[in-house]
């Protein structure tokens, strides 16, 4: 989420150095969507928030397959001039979960001591939903998430938009959102990742992430996609950055865009049988501004990313499985100051296999694995737990889950998370005798969506 | 091609534009609705989504008024067709019936060729014993169907066992013939008899 709160699958603190806050990562299924259509959650969901075939089209449809009675309204010539769910499309989400690491973490303010090990979070998350149709071919998931550290509800993923078809085969449509790929339709990209969507908030995670990894934050965007015959996805659009600041971006802000970031998506996808599979690639390129006192002009740091991916389902009445994977590359030229290295290579690979039974027992496995150029400046050494002493990126692991879902809208998890490598390295990674295996991490959530 | 998307055509239709227009509109609601899960032209992929190409519309237009009135109640019914049928109109049901059975039907294959000629017995014989009547008796020698008894031929095999099972189980309870037929079947006869009905 953009206050940061919620930890992604790698991502979790400001990319060393360069200071870009974390991106969504939370991850929803909505029960306004549900009671707008009629259709039970498995409709559009293996388990929440992962998508099947029929999700995706929904969603490529702008939201607005509809089976409510309606407000409607028509011009003389018979064309349809609204269409307004009489019941507005909420719905609210809770989630709870209990932290634990192998290690307690050190004490924040007084030296030598440790802080409580065992982190209950209630809620961990709470967000308020307008998802649903707006009128004939206009739709909308707007997420509102309440901060329980300022005690207001502020701003999270949203993305609205507009599709139709052009003819029996060809859709085409454009999503207006804040994050990029949290318009995409698979779940093997960031902002709606499966199967583990859901990280712990308290524990400590990488420092090393990528721009479409998770470090895109504060920015809208606008998208024009087109899918042809549910096979073949292709998107192309812009961001440009947009915090939520009272004058004109300037140099009191940091990491602002140079114009208008470029995002690209290509996917195909097959169905057969009660399978699907995608192969994809996407990728974006960010110039900006370091800012932060500098005036917003002369030489910009360029992050460059390019990311292929693919996700294999089988949905069967018993048995659902899915394994999906995206390996990304991004290029740094830190032309503007900000890196000692004047370019850098950062390589991140994430691959996770479901079994779910019935749709209510689910166990997953995944590995994930984050490397590149060494650099002193952005992967500093000096901070307990968060520094990189060996100056290296490089994070390595595996990840584990149980779930249970007893009702499609109630999902509880059991994760376990254990790192080979964290901040580039496995004994004393931050110099201040830390081992990358203290910050193994067992999670329980607990999430209810209605 | 403008209202292809939104699934409204039911309110349209209450608000007085008539019988013609639900003609007219059967086609887009079928590619742009629902084609989503039962394929362009009522071709489906998956066997959880029964194939409509060339079924009977009587048929068609009484499953629709039974999910819209809730009479079937089966857990993939409950979660895609609840919601779709309802706000469909009576006329709208009637245009999709009509629009799905002149569609050309599929060809599936033997899924389990060698229960086939076991198959083909009980479809021409029924399973006297057991007081199995013929299937042919009511869906035809060619499992063409006539008006409210469906065409299986053509359909997905594993979704005709599921509704066999569904029968037999009590989960899809709106067809009072098929819950006597099946009572005594085995889950092979059933797979037997449907590879051989959806083959032809």
């Amino acid at each position: 989420m953009r206050q940061g709160k919620l930890g992604t699958f790698i991502a979790a603190f400001a990319m060393a150095g360069g200071g870009l806050l974390l991106a969504p990562g939370s991850a929803q299924a909505v029960p306004s969507f549900a009671r707008q259509t009629g259709f039970a959650c498995e409709a559009c969901h293996t388990v929440f928030p992962e998508l099947t075939p029929f999700g995706r089209r929904f969603k490529m449809n702008a939201y607005t397959v509809d089976n409510l009675p309606q407000v409607s309204g028509m011009t003389q010539s018979k064309e349809q001039s609204l269409a307004l769910n009489q019941l507005p499309p909420l719905s609210f989400m809770l989630q709870a979960s209990y932290t634990s690491t192998k290690a307690a973490m050190p004490d924040s303010v007084v030296a030598g001591a440790l802080a409580q090990n065992g982190q209950v979070q209630f809620p961990q998350q709470a967000s308020l939903f307008y998802a649903g149709r707006i009128a004939p071919n206009l739709g909308a998931f707007v997420q509102m998430t309440y901060d329980g550290t300022a005690g207001t509800f502020g701003w999270d993923n949203t993305d609205v938009r507009y599709a139709r078809m052009a003819n029996d085969k060809f859709l085409w449509g454009v999503s207006v959102n804040n994050n990029p790929t949290v318009q995409d339709l698979w779940n093997t990209t960031n902002a709606w990742q499966s199967p583990f969507d859901q990280r712990s908030a308290t524990a400590p995670s990488p420092g090393a992430s990528t721009l479409l990894g998770g470090g895109a934050a504060d920015m809208a965007g606008v998208t024009l996609y087109g899918s042809w015959n549910d096979t073949v996805y292709a998107e192309l659009g812009g961001y440009r950055s947009a915090p939520a600041v009272g004058i004109p971006l300037d140099s009191t802000n940091t990491n602002v865009l140079n114009g208008f970031a470029p995002y690209w998506r290509l996917a195909y996808e097959r169905q057969w049988d009660r399978s699907s599979w995608e192969v994809g690639a996407y990728g974006m390129t960010a110039k900006m501004f370091p800012g932060g006192g500098v005036a917003l002009s002369g030489p910009t740091n360029k992050l460059s990313d390019w990311a292929i991916d693919s996700q294999y389902q089988y949905i069967g009445d018993q048995h659902l499985f899915s394994v999906m994977g995206t390996y990304l590359k991004e290029k740094q030229t830190w032309d503007a100051g900000g890196a000692a290295n004047p370019s850098n290579d950062l390589k991140t690979l994430r691959v996770g296999a479901s079994y779910y039974y019935q749709r209510k027992y689910g166990a997953a496995l995944g590995y994930f694995s984050t490397t590149g150029t060494p650099d002193a400046t952005l992967y500093a050494s000096g901070t307990a737990v968060k520094g990189f002493a060996n100056n290296l990126p490089d994070s390595k692991g595996w990840i584990a889950e149980l779930d249970w879902v007893p009702y499609q809208n109630t999902k509880f998890a059991l994760q376990y998370t254990m790192y080979n490598k964290f901040n580039g390295g496995d004994a004393n990674y931050d110099g201040m005798g830390r081992n990358a295996k203290d910050n193994n991490t067992m999670y329980l959530l607990g999430w209810l969506n209605f | 091609m403008k209202k292809i998307i939104a699934i409204a055509v039911g309110a349209l239709l209450a608000s007085g534009t008539g019988a013609a227009l639900a003609q007219q509109d059967a086609k887009s609601l079928a590619t742009g609705v629902c084609a989503a899960c039962h394929g362009p032209e009522g071709h489906s992929i998956s066997p959880v989504f029964p194939r409509l190409a060339g079924q009977q519309a009587a048929y068609i237009v009484l499953q629709l008024d039974a999910f819209r009135s809730h009479a079937r109640g089966d857990p993939n019914a409950q979660a895609y067709m609840w919601g779709m049928a309802s706000q469909l109109s009576d006329a709208t049901m009637k245009a999709l019936g009509d629009y799905y059975a002149a569609q050309k039907p599929a060809h599936e294959k033997p899924e389990y060729p060698d229960l086939l000629a076991e198959g083909k017995k009980i479809y021409t014989e029924g399973i006297p014993v057991q007081n199995v009547p013929a299937c042919a008796s009511c869906h035809g020698p060619k499992a063409e169907g006539a008006g409210a008894f469906p065409r299986l031929a053509g359909q997905h095999t594993d979704y005709l066992v599921a509704q066999l099972q569904g029968f037999q189980s009590g989960l899809r309870s709106n067809a009072p013939i098929m819950l006597g037929v099946v009572k005594t079947l085995s889950p092979e006869q059933m797979k037997a008899a449907a590879t051989y009905a959806a083959s032809r």
